[in-house]
């Protein structure tokens, strides 16, 4: 039976009288994109703190690949590498050093290690800063070391928690497409962002999170489109021809001369609903497709913002 | 067991106060020095000898302990409470390392660096003050032994400390005052009897005795009770570091 790559079933947390985790159940298969959306204070990191043995849970399971997570802590950690949203400071190595010690953690000597602390310096640009202190790194670089320092052991499975959090859309966008490189090499991903348009662009499922509960989970297009207010309308001029005939087969609206079709997939089922119309001999006057985002999803089930 | 993770725990332990000497290691030199030469000089003046020994000799023991213990402690202390405050602690925390193997990472950086400042001071006490040592593999013995109960001493306050004021309170109003009576620079003979018997209470006081015995071959405590006290306190230290450690109190929610 193959496990998957990440199981936390009515995972529970309190600080003091705060509950961070109500009971929390996540699944996210091998080689999946998993995005984890949510405000400040939803219980986000705390999760992954768990998963990663910094936190300690008060009940509740947790699974990498099938693996206890305190039980079998050595595989479970070895497994995950972890781009922290806080970047951590360091007064007297150099960060070539620090990517070495990383990697020893893991248990893999500086003769295993140097081809990987090579390609990475090289793939995320800091080949030239690699004798520099964090001190002397821009914000953005200093990014980019805290996901070398994610990567360097290999692991299967990618925490990014916040990764692109004060970078310039530059950077955002080749970090995108690094993890995208990254995800279609078969890793597991778990992103936490508050970026939406980050999970929507590269998450095959996310789950939002609010006040310490899962709300909702589903691929982006599932959650925008049974979730939102996605369809089309489309404005006709004659309305003697018998609508119910001929579109049968979708869900809408018809008032008048305007015809509001719902549809998860405006784009895809608009040039089906043209045709049909033509066909039928309705004279299209006007087309308007609206699109949910994640944002709106978000909106309408929190009743606030991400970022609020 | 992670050696390769221990291991390289370890090294950056050791290269972290490598790279930093001239805090960690020239200081100490330097006092010491200074401690022999004006303590030394011009106190041997009126106090021409304790139990045969000249004074200035009489003192080394003191020093070179005074050293490895402070030297061990602080390296410990401060790397726990500095990775702490900089976010560095994670990365330790989330590897695939027991709490038994970062404990004794730590252990082992103040511990070399604790008997590093011990052993200059007795070449620097061996060159100034034509020091001879009755028993050499002994000295490093116990000047490793105390700065290994003492580096993990520091992993402990390293670890409860919040902030530098609470790691300095600790050493200042602690560790220096028990150092200084537990007689760096006299003998308890000296003291009159109710400071020679609160002084039976300091367990540096048997320490600094311990190593003045495999020196300079006197001690004013039992030297098999000098060398117990050392390995109990030892054990004590290590055991209570690595299972804060394992309770994560402080460093983990």
């Amino acid at each position: 039976m193959k496990h998957p790559a990440v199981s936390i079933r009515n995972l529970k947390k309190k600080y003091g009288d705060t509950t961070a985790l109500k009971g929390i159940d996540i699944n996210i298969d091998d080689g999946e994109f998993f995005g984890l959306l949510g405000p400040n204070g939803a219980g986000k990191t705390t999760t992954i703190n768990i998963l990663t043995g910094l936190v300690r849970k008060d009940s509740g399971s947790t699974d990498i690949f099938g693996q206890d997570t305190i039980s079998n802590y050595r595989f479970t950690r070895s497994q995950i590498g972890i781009s922290a949203q806080e970047f951590a400071q360091d007064w007297f190595f150099p960060i070539e050093k620090l990517l070495y010690f990383q990697a020893g953690y893991y248990g893999i000597s500086k003769s295993e290690a140097r081809y990987k602390v090579d390609e990475l310096f090289d793939r995320l640009g800091l080949d030239k800063k690699r004798k520099s202190r964090l001190r002397e790194l821009s914000g953005g670089m200093k990014r980019r070391f805290q996901i070398a320092k994610a990567l360097v052991h290999d692991p299967k499975i990618i925490i990014l928690d916040e990764p692109t959090a004060g970078v310039d859309v530059k950077l955002r966008h080749e970090l995108w497409e690094y993890f995208s490189e990254l995800h279609q090499t078969g890793k597991t991903i778990l992103l936490t962002t508050h970026y939406i348009e980050e999970a929507e662009m590269l998450c095959d499922k996310v789950a939002i999170i609010d006040k310490g509960e899962v709300i909702i989970e589903g691929t982006p297009k599932d959650l925008t489109g049974n979730q939102g207010d996605s369809g089309i309308t489309i404005n006709i001029s004659d309305t003697e021809v018998d609508l119910k005939t001929h579109l049968n087969e979708f869900s809408y609206s018809h008032e008048n001369e305007r015809i509001h079709f719902i549809s998860n997939d405006p784009e895809g089922d608009l040039p089906k609903i043209i045709d049909v119309l033509t066909k039928a001999g309705c004279h299209i006057q006007r087309v308007e497709t609206t699109k949910s985002s994640l944002e709106d999803v978000f909106l309408k089930l929190t009743g606030k913002g991400i970022n609020e | 067991m992670n050696w390769i993770g221990f291991w390289t725990l370890t090294s950056r332990e050791v290269g972290r106060f490598f790279s930093v000497y001239r805090q960690t290691i020239i200081p100490g030199l330097s006092s010491s020095i200074l401690y022999i030469v004006i303590f030394g000089f011009t106190l041997e003046k009126r106090i021409s000898s304790i139990d045969g020994i000249p004074y200035t000799i009489f003192i080394i023991p003191g020093l070179i302990m005074m050293n490895a213990l402070t030297n061990a402690t602080s390296n410990s202390a401060s790397s726990m409470l500095q990775m702490k405050l900089l976010g560095q602690l994670p990365d330790i925390l989330q590897a695939p390392l027991s709490s038994f193997e970062i404990s004794l990472a730590y252990i082992i950086g103040g511990t070399v660096r604790g008997t590093v400042n011990g052993l200059l001071i007795l070449l620097v006490g061996m060159s100034l003050a034509d020091m001879t040592i009755a028993d050499p593999t002994t000295t490093i013995l116990f000047i490793i032994i105390v700065s290994w109960a003492f580096s993990s001493i520091g992993l402990l306050l390293g670890q409860l400390a919040e902030s530098w004021d609470q790691l300095a309170t600790m050493q200042n109003f602690i560790l220096t005052p028990l150092s200084f009576l537990g007689g760096i620079f006299y003998s308890i003979k000296m003291l009159p009897e109710w400071a020679q018997v609160a002084s039976q209470y300091n367990p540096i006081y048997y320490m600094i005795n311990g190593l003045r015995y495999t020196i300079l071959n006197t001690s004013d405590s039992d030297p098999l009770t000098n060398l117990s006290v050392a390995i109990v306190l030892t054990i004590g230290f290590t055991l209570g570091a690595i299972m804060l450690m394992e309770n994560g109190k402080k460093i983990k929610h």
